[in-house]
């Protein structure tokens, strides 16, 4: 049986668009592979190239650049430079699983077409292999895909092929590609992880590297998320069940009457890790002469498809955190002008972009905003990169909110201080007195109101009217 | 109400069999189902210690749950002094403090203080079967990363962060192998993996693969013990409102220049509870075992960095958690010992844990070796256990092994020996011995290290070394003392028949020394456990290892086809010569 792929109907008007008015186009398949199906959710046509500017800033559309008019003309870097700026816009479990063409070529016949192919998937797994923290590479399957549709005949196939290996000569395979009228309702897992850590560091006259901080917390929180243990809705699932199941437990349990097409509830997903047990058996002495602290939260949003099991759901969440934590790591370091943290500053900040979520079909993909941009920022983003449009309304902002920078000043005037893991409690320990102190008043209010006449009769009796 | 009291059997034991001086003594308890239960108790010397309140640092060493509950007087009238009155005051387990006073007929009365008055009161004594039948112990793992300055104030303020921590509801728990993890909601506790109403003796029950039938024996030996590891809940919860979503940021400040340490804190801890108790309350007493870890934790590392110096960093080395089960006292002591510091060095400090808990001053209870670990590598530990025990009989004396020893027998170690290695086994088993009973940290060593032994020490040629050769009684005593520095006594018996005349001195071994026999005639080789003497009728029955056995490491079949048991005197042969080898202990602690 062939490989069976599972496409939105929206794609084919996609494809169609370009092929019916005779343009080449050149664009990635973005999807989700699980055991249970393969699904595609969007086709993302690749930007053109702008001289050697790699970047998307530039305002597409407004300059008229050249035009690839055909395969040979494509720059396989480009693309895989795509692939690699879509997929840090993927939530865990969804990867860039192969590219798309509208040509008046047989590509799969023209041998100078075909090694244009190949060479183009290659690349794009090279580039999407740089960074492993980044999951860029689907890691179930090394089978591409690649869609073809003809301007010519409008015919659309689909063959896959296999990449990164040492194999020259592969061939390709045949594989199913299908449409679906209805909408597919995904399982979306909600969760926020929460990072708080402080460590010293050695400062010395060089500072302190803010990519190598960055890449250490990255390994780190690879190692530790690896080592968690996922909850489904506050309980450990079996990992061969499949998330509908879970959901239809659940109404048999609680006898609630939903019907059919009632989108299903997100899920809450939490983490547990055991602490750490990777440090040496042994003593360390350092000199240091700074601490880093590293605090915030990551949130995570994933949709998977509903027969998927709860292992393969488990493997999407964790690596839309660390993939989300690499995103914004690169993206940070990218925009550094200095990687130098100190040594003149007493105090240094590094806020990476944030997440937000910008929908696509019937899920959202997400976007990252630096400190002070606007929303609108990832209007630009999803229209060079996924070929979309949206509103800004549609960006959902408040998933994370941006660093309060008071809370720096606050942390900077008490820095001496060993572990700062205390001032939250201490805060909500003097709340928790407030509350008790009106509390306390509120009674004394009722009490005097609810006494009131008798209190009136006693006082009377005490001070007698003269 | 005052409650009602039950006091181990270890305690009464103890209590009626001490000598000393001292006036005053600690008694540490715990609660269940309304019942105060004394499981121990410790010797105050307060007229000669500076330190204050040394029972509040002693009880760190106990297992969690386990608190102070009142005091013991040795004396003829019940008075409250000045320090009866202190120790009084940190009693917070229950509002009525009990007073147990001792005379020296070693007559015992127990008083509860109601209303600071004494009553007495009734108690039961509860037997060391019951205390191990209804208690069972948690054991909780886990590894804090410990990364601050290296200074006193840094450590202390570094650990009681993380105690912070670990009190405010953020961890869970794990109960290993099993799908059953506790975790803290908002101020409340939650359960998932099994039902809310189970206890922990029903989860250890279906834990364990054999039926939970009555024949089950419960003695110190079988302490049943769950394990238990500490996670950390790592995602916020999303329904929360006091939810934070401020994305991630890093922070960076510059300091004085200081030395830091980062070391990984192992925390090893137990509690002691009944089987009775609810899942759910386990929670708050895991949390309460690992603060308490961390405070023994703390007062090791600042007794380190208090003798080293600041900063230098030459001579911190990491605590190493060592549980002791010293079969006298009937509950768990931990220790934390500086890993690689050498025995010899803290004798001292052992020297005053023994005079705390009344221990003799002989032989030693908590070095390395002392700790109730599995050791055993695979051997069968204390075979002859497994046997039923005798009902004791009149003018019959049975004398045994005293502690841990490992059954060494052929073909073990992926070794054949079949036909030749007799002696050098009971050799290991007389060697596993002294290691259980902390004289030593040299491992067991291998046949080739035994016949190395004997070629250094000029007693073998070097053609020995490889060789199949056997050895006898006085190569055991060499390597011994060669490899152990323990002195051996050698009987010679010149037939089976003579050797029974040597009964009352195998009797005096065992009390005394307490050490595995070895015994070679003919061509055997044997180990003593044990003897049993009629002294009315000269009857004489040995216990026997019999290092022979070449089958599988399977207690069934080693006592059932006799490798381990009793042997009547007709067991030597009649007319072989027979020798002995004694080894002799040393007091030391």
């Amino acid at each position: 049986m062939p490989r069976t792929v599972y496409s939105p109907e929206h794609c084919l008007q996609y494809l169609e668009q370009y092929a019916s008015k005779e343009i080449f186009a050149i664009g990635l398949i973005l999807g989700q592979m699980t055991d249970a199906r393969e699904n595609v959710i969007h086709l993302a046509r690749t930007p053109e190239e702008k001289g050697s500017e790699i970047g998307i800033e530039s305002n597409y559309g407004l300059d008229k650049p050249e035009i690839a008019k055909n395969l040979s003309s494509v720059s396989e870097a480009w693309i895989a430079d795509h692939a690699r700026h879509v997929t840090r816009m993927l939530p865990g479990g969804m990867f860039v699983q192969g590219i798309f063409v509208t040509s008046d070529e047989d590509v799969f016949e023209d041998p100078n077409c075909f090694s244009k192919l190949r060479s183009t998937l290659n690349h794009i797994y090279k580039g999407l292999s740089i960074n492993e923290y980044m999951f860029g590479n689907c890691p179930y399957s090394n089978e591409r895909l690649i869609l073809h549709m003809s301007t010519s005949t409008k015919v659309l196939t689909c063959k896959s092929l296999e990449v990164g290996g040492l194999n020259k000569n592969t061939t390709l395979k045949p594989v199913e590609w299908k449409f679906s009228p209805k909408a597919l309702s995904w399982q979306r897992l909600d969760c926020y992880y929460e990072f708080d850590e402080i460590y010293p560091v050695i400062v010395k006259n060089s500072g302190v590297s803010v990519k190598n901080q960055f890449q250490q917390i990255l390994e780190s929180a690879h190692k530790t998320i690896e080592s968690s243990v996922m909850f489904i809705d506050g309980e450990l699932k079996d990992g061969s069940e499949s998330l509908d199941q879970l959901i239809k437990k659940k109404k048999t349990k609680t006898n609630t009457k939903l019907t059919q097409n009632e989108a299903p509830k997100s899920m809450h997903v939490s983490l547990f890790v055991p602490y750490e047990n990777t440090l040496p058996e042994t003593v360390e002495y350092l000199e240091c002469e700074g601490s880093i602290h590293f605090s915030g939260v990551v949130s995570s949003s994933v949709f998977i498809y509903p027969k998927a099991t709860v292992k393969e759901a488990i493997a999407a969440v964790k690596q839309d955190i660390v993939r989300s934590l690499a995103s914004r790591f690169t993206m940070h370091c990218d925009a550094l002008i200095d990687d130098n943290l100190l040594p003149e500053e007493k105090i240094c900040f590094n806020e990476p972009p944030r997440r937000v979520l910008v929908p696509v079909g019937s899920l959202y993909l997400c976007d990252y905003l630096f400190p002070g941009e606007a929303p609108a920022e990832a209007l630009l983003s999803v229209r060079e990169l996924l070929d979309l449009k949206i509103t800004e309304t549609d960006v959902i902002c408040d998933v994370e909110t941006p660093a309060d920078t008071s809370e720096f000043d606050a942390l900077d005037r008490d820095a001496s201080s060993e572990e700062l893991l205390a001032t939250p409690q201490e805060a909500s320990q003097f709340m928790y007195i407030t509350g008790l102190c009106f509390a306390m008043l509120v009674l004394l209010v009722s009490i005097i109101i609810h006494y009131y006449d008798g209190i009136i009769q006693v006082l009377s009796k005490i001070f007698p009217k003269s | 109400m005052s409650p009602r009291l039950k006091i181990s059997s270890y305690v009464i034991e103890r209590l009626s069999k001490i000598d000393t001086t001292e006036s005053t003594g600690c008694l540490y308890g715990l609660m269940y189902d309304g019942t105060l239960l004394v499981v121990g108790f410790s010797l105050e010397s307060f007229e000669t210690e500076t330190e204050k309140n040394s029972y509040s640092q002693l009880l760190l060493n106990f297992p969690a749950e386990i608190e102070l509950c009142g005091v013991v007087k040795f004396g003829e009238t019940l008075t409250t002094d000045s320090t009866t009155k202190e120790i009084l005051q940190d009693v917070d387990i229950t509002d009525n403090p009990l007073i147990i006073i001792i005379n020296r007929e070693k007559d015992m009365k127990a008083h509860f203080i109601v209303h600071d008055k004494f009553e007495e009161t009734k108690y039961e004594v509860f037997s060391p079967e019951e205390l191990w039948k209804q208690f069972l112990h948690v054991r909780l793992n886990t590894v804090l990363p410990l990364r601050c300055e290296a200074t006193i104030a840094g450590v202390k303020n570094s650990l009681q962060n993380k105690r912070k921590k670990i009190a405010s509801g953020q961890v869970s728990f794990h109960i290993d192998s099993t799908q059953v993890y506790l975790f803290g909601v908002a101020s409340d506790v939650g359960l998932t993996g099994t039902s809310t109403e189970a206890t922990v003796g029903e989860l250890v029950d279906s834990m364990s693969p054999e039926q939970p039938s009555k024949k089950k024996k419960y003695n110190i030996n079988n302490a049943e013990i769950l394990p238990v590891s500490l996670i950390l809940k790592v995602t916020k919860d999303i329904l929360s409102d006091k939810l934070v979503k401020t994305a991630v940021k890093m922070m960076t400040t510059q300091r004085k220049p200081a030395f830091y340490i980062s070391m990984p804190l192992r925390i090893d801890t137990l509690a002691m509870i009944h089987r009775n108790t609810k899942l759910l309350d386990l929670y708050i007493v895991l949390v309460e075992a690992a603060c308490r870890s961390l405070r023994l934790m703390e007062s090791v590392l600042i007794e380190q960095l208090g003798q080293e110096g600041i900063g230098d960093g030459g001579g911190l080395r990491l605590p190493e958690t060592f549980h002791y089960l010293p079969p006298e006292i009937g509950h768990f002591i931990t220790k934390l010992i500086p890993k690689g510091k050498s025995e010899d060095c803290m004798e001292k400090e052992r020297r005053t844990l023994h005079e705390q808990l009344g221990l003799p001053l002989h032989r030693p209870v908590f070095r390395r070796g002392n700790a109730f670990i599995d050791k055993s590598g695979g051997y069968l530990v204390n075979p002859h256990e497994a046997m039923p025990v005798q009902a004791p009989k009149p003018d019959v004396t049975v004398a045994l092994v005293r502690g841990r020893y490992a059954y060494h027998h052929y073909m073990q170690d992926n070794f054949n020996d079949d036909g030749w290695g007799c002696a050098y086994r009971s050799m290991q088993t007389i060697f596993s011995w002294f290691r259980y009973q902390g004289y030593t940290d040299v491992e067991v060593p291998t046949h080739k290290e035994i016949q190395q032994c004997l070629v250094k020490i000029g007693d073998k040629q070097s053609t020995f070394i490889g060789s199949k050769q056997w050895i006898g009684s006085t190569e055991v005593m060499f390597c011994l003392e060669t490899l152990l520095g323990v002195q051996s006594r050698i009987i010679f018996a010149n037939t089976g028949t003579e050797l029974q005349s040597y009964a009352p001195e195998l009797v005096h071994h065992f009390q005394t020394h307490g050490s595995p026999i070895m015994i070679g005639g003919g061509v055997l080789a044997h180990t003593i456990l044990g003897i049993e003497y009629n002294s009315i009728t000269n009857e004489t029955r040995y216990l026997i290892l019999d290092p022979h056995y070449t089958g599988a490491e399977d207690i069934t079949t080693v006592i059932n086809k006799g490798w381990c048991g009793w042997k009547s005197s007709d067991f030597w042969n009649k007319t072989a010569h027979y020798n002995l080898c004694l080894p002799q202990t040393r007091p030391a602690i």
